[in-house]
């Protein structure tokens, strides 16, 4: 299986070094060969589990957090809101 | 024998004696701390003040005559995935280098309710990924049994911390066998609760449906008081499950004769070593010697566990870490000129290589046009692997496998090979994929002096069944010791 | 180049936010206009360890609105996660549902014109999911600004077949919808507000042909007749480029309503790839059946039906049958004083749309907020149809009878304004008035009838508005060819 690593660490948003690229390459075709293991299995539908169903919560207001305690860990911050680079030009 | 050698549960009945009070057992866990921490390195975070501070209000309750928790008084240490408020949890990650948390998670805020003393945050392998506790971002932890090994991972410092006695109890997590295998490593008892026994709130996500908190400790009378402690149903965890664990740590010593014993052959074969093999089956011996009957069983789809496991696990990974962009928390890259770039930059500067590597994977496998080949297959193969578990626990109390192939390995050994670093867990992931309890004990010392561990796995929300086992286990070899830290 | 050569095909993807009083995951108020990141917890922010918890009405809501749309309802389904990197979105994936959606194949009919002919379109689904936060944007700061606060506001995604054709249907399909949310009462549909919103999906083909062509995604399209525009511009875009020869890619592009046009947005190579997966954080949904049930019979009479029912029961035009489905208050005090039997119906419709609905407007007051029940206002139409009022005399009686006890039958006998229809008494007035008036008699009598109005005009203010207009035209007319 050959994976398209540059597209993969795209879509991850991760800036994979020139040179460290064939090393991630390798070991991930490994990974991948190791995965590859799994036998066929007959299909069948995933993610339901209706034996053990969801308790929903009620639809009641508690109160928010304070604005200061919400954002103290963000890196920037400009009149009550995180900042980032621009997204529209 | 010192204060910070003792048991929980023995440190609990000498504060109500009056024989120590809380006080003396922090000032001689932090003590020893000052004393070991240097060789071990299990620490990143120590809350010294707030650990007095704690302990002198349970001292004030004490004095007063009020009705204390069964821990209260007991210093803690908790993994550093696991949110405390105002302490800084950083997941061993330096995209995480300065996050101090706002609130607290579910089960450390059920310690604190006891009137357990917070000692501090614990190494870990960042984000939880790995073996070993070498991919921590912040520093090396060492096995207290020999500094050249690993202590296991990723709750490396959680089990490091225990065995050195550089705390009473601590928290872990276990996705794959980050508690029980260094546990197991360190020569100490890891219990990875039923899956939904414990809340997963404020545990930093690593794999949401596999993640679970669990208690790592020097006895197992120990491991069962703190998950009593923290075991419960959580509103703001819809995967938390109500189950009534009361009354648990005070059963473990019942009889076990009558119990049947399952040992899987698959966990038996090749990979696993013989000494490892040999000290299980010897275990296996003693407790039959107890009046419980041992048979061999089968786990037929116990091979394909491991592929299973990384990829639902890195799946889930690459979702669950996707929040970390340098927006809202944690470290950010100085130098930007878009955003685009600044979530590279700050990703890429961010997360180590395995973190990244586990994150490539989720990525592909969840990606356009490779969902069911890999996903999906993984996730019918999660089926089938607790179907066949279930189908075991009906003839049998427990299932008795080792926890590891092997005893620690060598710092750097398995560095940078990824594939023999995932071997470590085969005997363990299964266990995760199939959201049952397991519990794993010392069981012998290996060649190299290091310990060696096997695992009790029981049917869901039977931990009760499993602790037993293991009480009854840990009063035949008369106790497991703690690390005799060398010089 | 012929633009009406062409068929204009349109799906549309209507988001709309939900009025429930919590969040979608979190208790945090759902509310709009609050100050920045006042409205955030450690949930919504998507802070580490942090965990969904799914909130219960917006389940019920959003199985409402399937029943109203004749939806198939799952019952037992889930919820996945939608992966992709942005600002807003702060656990940087978007909890949505992908394959088992928790209302599917349903339909809405539309009307298509004022003679009331409907069109059924199909409704491929509706999901659950919560909202993202906003970008706020400006020249006095350097980047962009992050306000959390609407994130986790719990959203429902209708998405339509490909049924629709051309801008009129889409907007008559957005209106639809958009009364459904209203009288179920399940969202604001505040548009200002951003409470509904709509991705556009348009392709084009040779009109008589049955194949798909390739189409085109718009984002940003905040408004109906935003919509229609978007709509048009797109196919217009479309059918020139075919026109040229040239080819449709399948690609996404932002509608700009101010300089009504759109720009590419991404071209299909670029396509997301949201790498959805079930959400395990969050176990199935399971809604009892019985609650289900429970909720398709608490659904009231839905607008369109209504007003059809209007058109062809009641005999109102499509334009005042329109008005009054609106407004259910109004639609409900219309059925109540229509059941009454006393009156035309038109003439219900008529007073209740004009000098009723312009009070309520003077005055910014709902109709429950007046004294005014269909009782009362059926008695003074009765007057009037039957000759004791005049239609002038009426609109003073609506005004007291809406702000007082008082009924019109005893707002006219305190206010004298019963009409005279005594034969003798007005012919005397009418003489007198047509002698004052020698030169509009004149006038008159040299073929300028239409002075006739003024003279009758001139009796009416001679009898203090209360002659019968009716019968005072007939005499002068009668007295003038005698004279």
């Amino acid at each position: 299986m050959q994976i398209d690593i540059a597209h993969i660490a795209r879509l991850s948003r991760l800036a994979i070094e020139e040179d460290k690229l064939p090393k991630f390459q390798s070991q991930m075709e490994s990974i991948i060969t190791m995965v590859e293991q799994l036998p066929p299995m007959e299909d069948a539908g995933i993610g339901l589990d209706p034996e053990h169903p969801m308790q929903l919560r009620k639809d009641e207001v508690k109160p928010s957090m304070k604005r200061d305690e919400i954002l103290k860990n963000a890196p920037q911050m400009q009149a009550g809101c995180v900042v980032v680079p621009k997204t529209v030009e | 024998m010192e204060l910070y050698e003792k048991s929980a549960a023995e440190l609990g009945r000498m504060l109500r004696a009056k024989e120590a009070s809380a006080a003396e057992i922090t000032e001689s866990v932090l003590g020893r701390i000052a004393q070991v921490e240097p060789r071990v390195g299990a620490y990143l975070t120590l809350t010294e003040e707030t650990a007095r501070s704690q302990a002198a209000r349970v001292d004030e309750k004490l004095a007063k005559g009020e009705a204390l928790a069964p821990l209260a008084g007991i210093p803690l240490a908790v993994k550093d995935n696991i949110s405390t408020k105002d302490v800084l949890t950083t997941c061993a990650s330096k995209i995480l280098y300065n996050y101090v948390p706002s609130f607290d998670a579910f089960a450390y805020a059920r310690a604190m309710e006891q009137g357990m003393v917070l000692l501090g945050k614990v190494n870990m392998d960042e984000f939880a990924m790995g073996s070993s506790c070498e991919n921590s971002a912040m520093k090396t932890t060492r096995n207290p049994h020999n500094p050249d090994y690993v202590p296991g991972g990723s709750s490396g410092g959680s089990a490091a911390a225990v065995a050195a006695c550089e705390a009473v109890l601590a928290l872990g997590s276990d996705t794959g066998g980050s508690i029980r295998q260094p546990a197991a490593y360190c020569g100490v008892v890891g219990l990875k609760p039923t899956y939904g026994s414990v809340s997963r709130y404020g545990l930093v996500a690593f794999a949401s449906s596999l993640d679970q908190i669990g208690p790592v400790a020097r006895t197992v009378e120990d491991a069962a008081l703190l998950f009593e402690a923290i075991a419960g149903r959580d509103p703001m965890d819809a995967t938390s499950i109500p189950h009534d664990y009361t009354g648990l740590a005070a059963g473990i010593h019942a009889p076990v004769q009558g119990m049947t014993i399952g040992l899987p052959k698959e966990y038996f074969g090749e990979g696993v070593e013989e000494e490892t093999r040999a000290a299980v089956l010897a275990a296996a011996d003693a407790l039959k010697a107890q009046g419980v009957t041992v048979k061999e069983i089968s786990l037929p789809s116990t091979p394909y566990g491991l592929a299973a496991y990384y990829i639902i696990s890195s799946a889930e990974a690459s979702s669950n870490l996707a929040r970390f962009d340098g927006v809202k928390y944690g470290y950010r890259t100085p130098e930007y000129s878009s955003l685009t770039e600044m979530y590279e930059k700050t990703r890429s500067e961010g997360f180590g290589d395995e973190v990244k590597r586990r994150i490539m994977l989720g990525t592909f496998v969840l990606s356009s046009g490779y969902y069911d080949a890999y996903y999906k297959r993984a996730k019918l193969m999660q089926n089938r692997i607790a179907a066949e578990f279930a189908e075991a626990f009906a003839g049998c109390d427990a299932i008795l496998a080792p926890t590891a192939p092997g005893t620690a390995f060598r710092l750097g050994e398995n560095y940078d090979n990824p594939l023999k670093m995932y071997a470590a867990d085969v005997c363990t992931v299964n266990i995760n994929i199939a959201g049952l309890p397991a519990v794993s004990i010392p069981c012998g010392t290996g060649k190299n002096g290091l310990p060696i561990g096997m695992q009790l796995i029981g049917a869901k929300f039977e931990e009760a069944k499993i602790l037993r086992l293991a009480a009854a286990y840990e009063s035949l070899c008369g106790g497991f010791a703690p690390a005799a830290i060398v010089d | 180049m012929a633009y009406e050569d062409y068929e204009v095909i349109v799906g549309l993807e209507v988001h709309a936010e939900l009025n429930t009083d919590s969040k979608i995951y979190c208790s945090c108020k759902n509310s709009f206009g609050a100050e920045v990141n006042t409205n955030c917890c450690p949930v919504c922010t998507g802070m580490p360890g942090t965990l969904p918890t799914l909130n219960e009405k917006v389940v019920d809501y959003a199985i409402k609105m399937g029943h109203a749309l004749g939806c198939t309802i799952h019952n037992v389904c889930k919820q996945d996660r939608k992966n992709y990197f942005y600002p807003d979105l702060p656990k940087a994936y978007q909890i949505s549902q992908y394959d088992i959606p928790l209302c599917e194949h349903g339909h809405l009919d539309i009307i298509l014109d004022e003679e009331g002919h409907t069109k059924r379109i199909g409704v491929t689904r509706i999901h659950i999911e919560e909202d993202a936060g906003k970008l706020i944007h400006g020249d006095s700061f350097q980047g962009s600004l992050v306000d959390f606060n609407r994130c986790g506001v719990p959203l429902i995604e209708i998405v339509s077949e490909p049924d629709l054709r051309g801008s009129g249907e889409a907007k008559a399909y957005l209106e639809g919808i958009k009364s459904i949310l209203q009288y179920l009462d399940i969202s604001d549909c505040k548009m200002q507000e951003g409470s509904i919103r709509c991705d556009v999906n348009v392709s084009v083909r040779k009109k008589g042909s049955a194949e798909f062509n390739t189409r085109v995604e718009m984002k940003n399209v905040n408004s109906f007749s935003g919509a229609v525009r978007a709509i048009d511009y797109e196919a217009h875009r479309q059918i020139d480029v075919l026109e040229s020869g040239g080819e449709i890619y399948q690609e996404t592009r932002r509608w700009d309503d101010a300089a009504g046009v759109n720009v590419l947005l991404r071209s299909k190579e670029d396509a997301q790839d949201y790498r959805y997966f079930p959400e395990p954080d969050l176990p199935t949904i399971v809604v009892d059946p019985q609650r289900v049930e429970q909720l398709r019979q608490s659904i009231p009479e839905l607008p369109n039906h209504r007003l059809l029912r209007y058109m062809k029961e009641n005999g109102l035009p499509y334009f005042d049958a329109n008005l009054l489905v609106e407004n259910q208050d109004k639609a409900a005090f219309f059925e109540a004083a229509s059941a009454l039997g006393k009156v035309s119906d038109k003439a219900v419709s008529n007073w209740l749309l004009g000098d009723v609905s312009r009070l309520l407007y003077e005055k910014n007051l709902t109709l429950a907020e007046t004294r005014l029940t269909p009782e009362k206002l059926v008695e003074m139409i009765a007057l009037i149809e039957s000759g004791e009022i005049s239609n002038t005399a009426g609109k003073t009686v609506v005004e007291e009878i809406m702000f007082t006890d008082a009924t019109a039958a005893q707002v006219v006998d305190a206010r004298g304004l019963r009409q005279i229809s005594d034969t003798s008494a007005l012919e005397a007035m009418a003489r007198q008035v047509l002698a004052g008036n020698a030169k509009a008699v004149e006038q008159y009598k040299g073929g300028k009838t239409n002075v006739l109005g003024f003279l009758v005009g001139q009796c009416m203010r001679a009898s203090k508005g209360q002659g019968n207009p009716a019968v005072l035209k007939e005499m002068l007319t009668r007295l003038l060819e005698e004279m």
